[in-house]
């Protein structure tokens, strides 16, 4: 067997991390629609960050609670790291797929039978199915990998590396948005269109290549890093 | 042939701390090797080192023929048992099935039978395992993995007499059944003597002593009885302590005795008795490797 499946399997030999997912959306869901209120349009899909978001707090702990005792059981860090990002990728697509056919059926059954928007995002999960599976499997993975990476470096440099890597991301961000101001750029069309021109399949990419970005960032960390 | 563990000119340093400096050691394949020394002497890391979970900072380390750091060829034939071994949220169970994924010479039958020696079982999580519990858990998975090379770092911390003797004669019934090459850091060296074919012994990131255990067994002795006779049989010779109190008085000799110099001291009262390999680990340990020459102090003894 391939190392990098035996990560991914050693990383499932605990599966209670992962059966939260479960439980996330039918709970998240629920606090929406009552929450919702009774006036059109009837958006809760902002409940649904949690799942998204959850994904970025799996793949803090596959890293930092699994990383010591895999490097015991003969996984290099390289495989360790790779091995993980594939139980990643899996469970990405599966989730994916998961909401898409909510969608679908929230789609069918006009938001539940209740109107409900909440497996319908706007703009980003709103398109066909294949868009929908596409954005959503990639922007859990990018959390995912986004995830590794802090579990990386609370593992080696623990709160000081961690709170460091945050800053230095504090300040791209708002080195970014300065320059945003200075140079007058329009970010968001006037009529309420697509972000910087960009479709959702265009935002997908742009979230792809920084997927490829962290999982370099993370791989490069993770070689330095002693148990 | 090829050494199982070959290191040279091994230096590992840590902003203002040296861990590790200029290590030069050779570990032939099929030995159970003692590494020895004081708390912070340096075991630890060349250990992590050898297991590739740390990097040195300079010299060359191979194991079984390659560098171990990133290797998986070798890493999946090297085993790292450590005291401070961090395990994630599974159960004892979860863990040897775990580490028999990974591990191509895993031995399940072994695995079961040390958990019974050992009281542990497989339901229980490992985070509600005593001390003890938990180094017994290292040592069942550091020996049911049949490492090619395997690491020992002070394996059973908190472990009771009664367990460690398990320890022992499973290790050494293992090893006779299916050889293989063992370090085993510890600080109970009388209790692992027995095992050890090779002591290397580190100080302060340097490798102080390194020869065959027949060899530390038999290469001193302690003198006692009154003064004129031990100065009689110790004169010309290495001496590495020297204690004087009124007419008696005893020396640690350095050197095998002759059945001559035997003879020569049951006739003039003397006590001899074989420094054990703790007490020349602490003679080297403490720098005492040069013979102490000999003073009419009361009480005297070397220092580094």
């Amino acid at each position: 067997m391939n190392t990098w499946v035996k990560v991914a399997r050693y990383n499932l030999v605990r599966p209670a991390n992962y059966l939260v997912l479960l439980w996330i959306l039918p709970l998240s869901f629920a606090v929406g629609a009552v929450t919702v209120g009774r006036r059109p349009p009837h958006v809760a899909s902002g409940y649904l960050i949690s799942f998204f978001l959850y994904f970025a707090v799996l793949g803090m702990q596959a890293i930092g609670q699994s990383l010591p005792f895999g490097l015991t059981l003969g996984a290099s860090r390289r495989s360790f790291y790779f091995g993980t990002a594939l139980l990643g990728m899996a469970l990405a697509l599966v989730s994916g797929l998961v909401l898409t056919a909510l969608q679908a059926i929230e789609r069918a059954t006009g938001g539940w039978g209740l109107s409900i928007h909440f497996f319908r995002v706007p703009y980003l999960l709103n398109g066909p199915w294949y868009a929908t599976w596409l954005t959503s499997a990639v922007v859990l993975f990018a959390l995912f990998a986004y995830g590794m990476w802090y579990g990386i470096l609370w593992s080696r440099w623990g709160l000081l590396g961690t709170l460091a890597f945050i800053a230095v991301q504090a300040l791209v961000v708002v080195a970014a948005v300065v320059v945003v101001a200075v140079e007058h750029w329009h970010v968001r069309s006037a009529d309420g269109g697509p972000y910087a021109g960009l479709t959702a399949l265009g935002v997908t990419g742009v979230i792809a290549a920084l997927t490829v970005l962290l999982l370099a960032g993370g791989h490069a960390t993770i070689r330095r890093a002693t148990v | 042939m090829t050494p199982a563990i070959s290191v040279t000119g091994l230096t590992r340093r840590y902003r203002d701390d040296t861990a590790l400096n200029d290590v030069n050691i050779a570990i032939s394949g099929g030995t159970i090797t003692g590494l020895l020394g004081r708390n912070g002497a340096g075991k630890t890391t060349l250990l992590r080192i050898l297991a590739g979970q740390e990097f040195p900072s300079s010299g060359s380390v191979r194991v079984l023929g390659a560098p171990p750091a990133e290797n998986e060829d070798v890493l999946r034939r090297v085993m790292l048992v450590r005291e401070d071994q961090v395990y994630p949220d599974i159960k004892v169970g979860q863990a040897l099935r775990a580490a028999s994924w990974f591990r191509p010479s895993w031995d399940s039958a072994l695995a079961s039978s040390l958990l019974d020696d050992f009281g542990l079982r497989a339901s229980k999580a490992v985070k509600k395992l005593s001390r003890g519990q938990r180094s017994a858990l290292g040592i069942t998975i550091g020996l049911a993995a049949r490492a090619e090379v395997t690491l020992f770092d002070e394996p059973y911390a908190g472990l009771d007499a009664v367990a460690r003797q398990v320890f022992y004669d499973r290790l050494l019934a293992d090893f006779a059944e299916f050889p293989r090459t063992v370090l085993l850091s510890t600080h109970l060296i009388d209790e692992a003597a027995a095992l050890f074919e090779a002591v290397i012994v580190i100080d302060r990131g340097r490798v102080v002593l390194d020869a065959p255990a027949d060899v530390l067994r038999g290469v001193a002795t302690r003198v006692s009885g009154p003064s004129l006779a031990v100065d009689a049989l110790a004169g010309g010779r290495p001496v590495w302590e020297r204690r004087r109190l009124g007419s008696q008085a005893s020396v640690v000799i350095v050197g095998p005795l002759s059945p001559d110099d035997r003879e020569r001291a049951r006739s003039s009262g003397l006590d001899l008795t074989p420094l054990s390999l703790q007490q020349v680990v602490v003679q080297a340990a403490a720098g005492v490797l040069a013979p102490v020459p000999q003073t009419d102090s009361e009480t005297e003894r070397a220092s580094a």
